[in-house]
């Protein structure tokens, strides 16, 4: 993976002594609250409904596990023992003191860390595949492209006060675990028939209270023009983006406004004057980052296969959990490891200090010193020989991380909400652990299969509820918690929006309705393989409408 | 803005705080005869090009974020100064003007920043392009006394004020 050299390391220790000063003049009441707002939201802090909020960010969800022994560190030392991953793959501190954040910013920085640009009008931390590097789908790994677009954006001086926050995911797979089409710019790695790498490039995607999925401007570009492209989107977005509501800020309103023929227009006529300009990417540059993400030489082991097949016929939980929770590595004699982080009744994402040490450690020893955060809040350890998956299994289930349910109804994503979020206007979390309880039985997930569900506590969408196979957003009316059930939404490579069922559940309503869509799925489907996104695109919504609501939808 | 804040307004460009010959008018017949007038982007252009070019005083033209700067193009080599506006310190608009102006249109003239102009700003209008800011924001102004300007050692893109770092292509140092 990446590391500082001693350019970022300066730069990083500048922004944080800038900081300190900031935060001493915020204590010491030079600076008004008011005043502090612009700075410490540079800086990833947030003013959350019962304190501050630091979000640290960890670009495109790689870590090594020094790194994650700080973050657990950073737990147990200035929070309450515990941190939460996000859908954006960083992490987020949910109780630190003002004061101590300066140096957690320190002890951040001593690992090569930072929370820049984790909150702001700015281009936030770029997102990519959780699997790159190691998927047996892939083209080609996408981080090193997302490297260059961290350094590049960091502190750009044209592109720190956009409309609004503007987000870049990229994949290096057919398969999209990115969700590329749902983010500001999409960037899909692939190769054309010469076997030069570019990207297809998507732009306007976006989830909150106008979802929508994001319009393919460009089907090849070469990767050196990455920088030149991404600039020219950038400052037509920059000059031309809405700025007088700031709901209808983002560049998928300017894409809808402008009409995507027009925009794709401007965007390329801005490129060609930019195209062979500083900002042109040499080959060895490239070359150069690219460098740091080379797999690991992993040494073979196939002794794996034998073992792995003993040991999954003698342990019928570690049988359920490999199935579960192991993908196909490039190298047959390795695994892609996910650790679930949605325990039977847990809180989604949220991981204690022993939790992050004990991944970190195993990472260390069985996973070339690599984890991953996925945007479905997860971790991943990249690259486990099977050998060592029984022992790494084992070692998973001593502190509760050894969850047999990726992919399945209780891996569900949900935001903050209103325990915590000061934009909310609906709890999340509570939610989530009911459905998680409710649908906990082994056999009962395994029966039901692929489905994911994903809830927000308001229209902003942090829980991407639009893109969830069962999608549910928390509204407020009267005074009371309702929430709205959406269904037949998807974020990989053929990304729809759910669509709405009709009049939202009370909290005590909402599980038994997501119960009655599951069994409504049960019964129609072709078969087992029919996974209910499938299903839900064969028979559209009508019988779940039905048993929702009963005969009177048919009539309305 | 009260008489106190006007009475602050200080222009500042690199080499440190200095006088300012402008003044901003409706037109140029409110102007008096002031020898240096900024006049709004309307104004400027309503003007005929050979009173603008005879004229014994400089005509400057102030550009708000929504305006275009297109129709400025053409007239870049007979305007002493633009100056492009901040209404409040989180519009960039004006950021890419200024790097299309400096950077593309090759303009020679004072590119100035007007408005919200607070310390944490000061290096990214520099690098865009800026020449000068009109500062009366009362902690920038004590921090560009001090020339504490909350900069970084280095950048990770090109910009105005820097040289490649000797490392990757987008990477620059400051020069002094």
């Amino acid at each position: 993976m990446y590391r500082y050299d001693e350019f970022d390391h300066a730069f990083v220790a500048a922004r944080v002594e800038q900081f300190k000063d900031q935060v001493q003049r915020r204590l010491s009441g030079e600076l008004t609250e008011e005043q502090f707002r612009p700075l410490r939201l540079m800086n990833g802090v947030y003013l959350q409904l019962h304190a501050y909020m630091l979000r640290v960010a960890v670009p495109y969800g790689t870590l090594s596990s020094r790194q994650m022994r700080k973050l657990g560190h950073i737990a147990r030392t200035y929070d309450r023992g515990y941190g939460h991953f996000t859908t954006r793959q960083n992490i987020q501190y949910n109780w630190p003191a003002l004061g101590d954040i300066p140096a957690i910013l320190d002890e951040l920085a001593e690992v090569e860390m930072h929370a820049m640009q984790t909150s702001g009008n700015c281009i936030r931390n770029v997102t990519a595949d959780h699997f790159a590097g190691v998927a047996a789908d892939e083209v080609a790994d996408p981080r090193p492209f997302g490297e260059i677009l961290r350094q590049w954006s960091s502190l750009h001086p044209e592109f720190s006060y956009l409309p609004r926050k503007f987000k870049i995911s990229v994949t290096g797979a057919e398969h999209d675990r990115a969700a590329i089409q749902v983010h500001d710019i999409g960037l899909h790695l692939k190769k054309n028939e010469a076997g030069e790498l570019g990207f297809a490039v998507y732009v306007g995607g976006g989830q909150g209270r106008t979802p929508m999925v994001a319009k393919m401007i460009r089907d090849f570009l070469p990767v050196e023009d990455l920088l030149s492209y991404t600039t020219a989107i950038v400052r037509v977005y920059n000059l031309h983006g809405r700025r007088d509501n700031k709901y209808k800020a983002r560049i998928k309103i300017l894409v809808h406004e402008t009409g995507t023929e027009e925009l794709t227009r401007q965007i390329e006529a801005e490129w060609q004057a930019l195209k062979e300009s500083d900002l042109k990417l040499p080959q060895g540059d490239i070359a150069a980052i690219d460098s740091y993400f080379r797999p690991p030489a992993l040494l073979a082991r196939p002794e794996g296969w034998a073992a792995l097949a003993a040991a999954k016929k003698a342990d019928a939980g570690f049988a359920a959990w490999v199935d579960q929770n192991v993908t196909p590595h490039k190298n047959p004699d390795y695994g892609v490891v996910t650790i679930s982080l949605k325990p039977i009744g847990g809180i989604p994402g949220d991981a204690s200090a022993e939790q992050m040490e004990l991944v970190a450690d195993i990472a260390e020893k069985f996973s070339q010193d690599e984890i991953r955060v996925s945007h479905e809040q997860n971790l991943v350890l990249p690259s486990v020989a099977l050998a060592d998956l029984h022992m790494v299994y084992e070692l998973l289930l001593t502190d509760g991380l050894a969850t047999a349910n990726a992919g399945l109804i209780t891996d569900i994503i949900a935001c903050p909400g209103l325990d915590y979020c000061a934009l909310a206007n609906a709890r999340s979390i509570p939610v989530a652990q009911r459905i998680s309880v409710r649908f906990g039985a082994a056999e009962r997930q395994s029966e039901i299969g692929e489905l994911k569900i994903k809830i927000s506590g308001c229209i902003n969408a942090c829980g991407h509820h639009h893109v969830g196979h069962i999608g549910i957003l928390g509204v407020e009316k009267k005074g009371e918690e309702l929430y709205q059930i959406t269904l037949g939404g998807s974020a990989d490579e053929i990304t729809t929006v759910g669509e709405i069922t009709g009049r939202g559940f009370s909290s005590e309503e909402v599980v038994d309705a997501i119960e009655k869509i599951v069994d409504t799925y049960l019964g129609l489907r072709a078969s087992k393989d029919e996974t209910f996104l499938a299903a839900y695109r064969r028979v559209g919504a009508a019988p779940f409408k039905e048993a929702l609501y009963g005969e009177i939808s048919r009539a309305a | 803005m009260s008489a106190a804040e006007q009475n602050q307004k200080q222009l500042w460009g690199r080499e440190g705080f200095r006088d300012d010959p402008y003044i901003e008018a409706e037109s140029l017949d409110a102007a008096g005869d002031a020898p240096a007038v900024i006049l709004p982007l309307a104004a400027w252009l309503g003007l005929d090009d050979d009173v603008r070019r005879t004229s014994n005083r400089r005509i400057g033209v102030a550009v708000a974020p929504g305006e275009d700067i297109d129709p400025l193009l053409e007239k870049l080599d007979t305007i002493p100064l633009i100056a492009l506006q901040f209404p409040a310190f989180n519009d960039g608009r004006s950021y890419s003007k200024a790097e299309l102006l400096k950077g593309r249109h090759g303009f020679s003239g004072e590119l100035r920043a007007v408005g919200d102009v607070l310390i944490d700003q000061v290096v990214f209008m520099l690098r865009a392009g800026f020449d000068t800011l009109q500062v009366t924001n009362r902690i920038a102004l004590e921090r560009l006394k001090g020339r504490d300007l909350h900069d970084t050692p280095g950048y990770y893109q090109p910009g105005r004020g820097s040289a490649q770092a000797g490392s990757y292509s987008w990477r620059r140092m400051p020069v002094a």
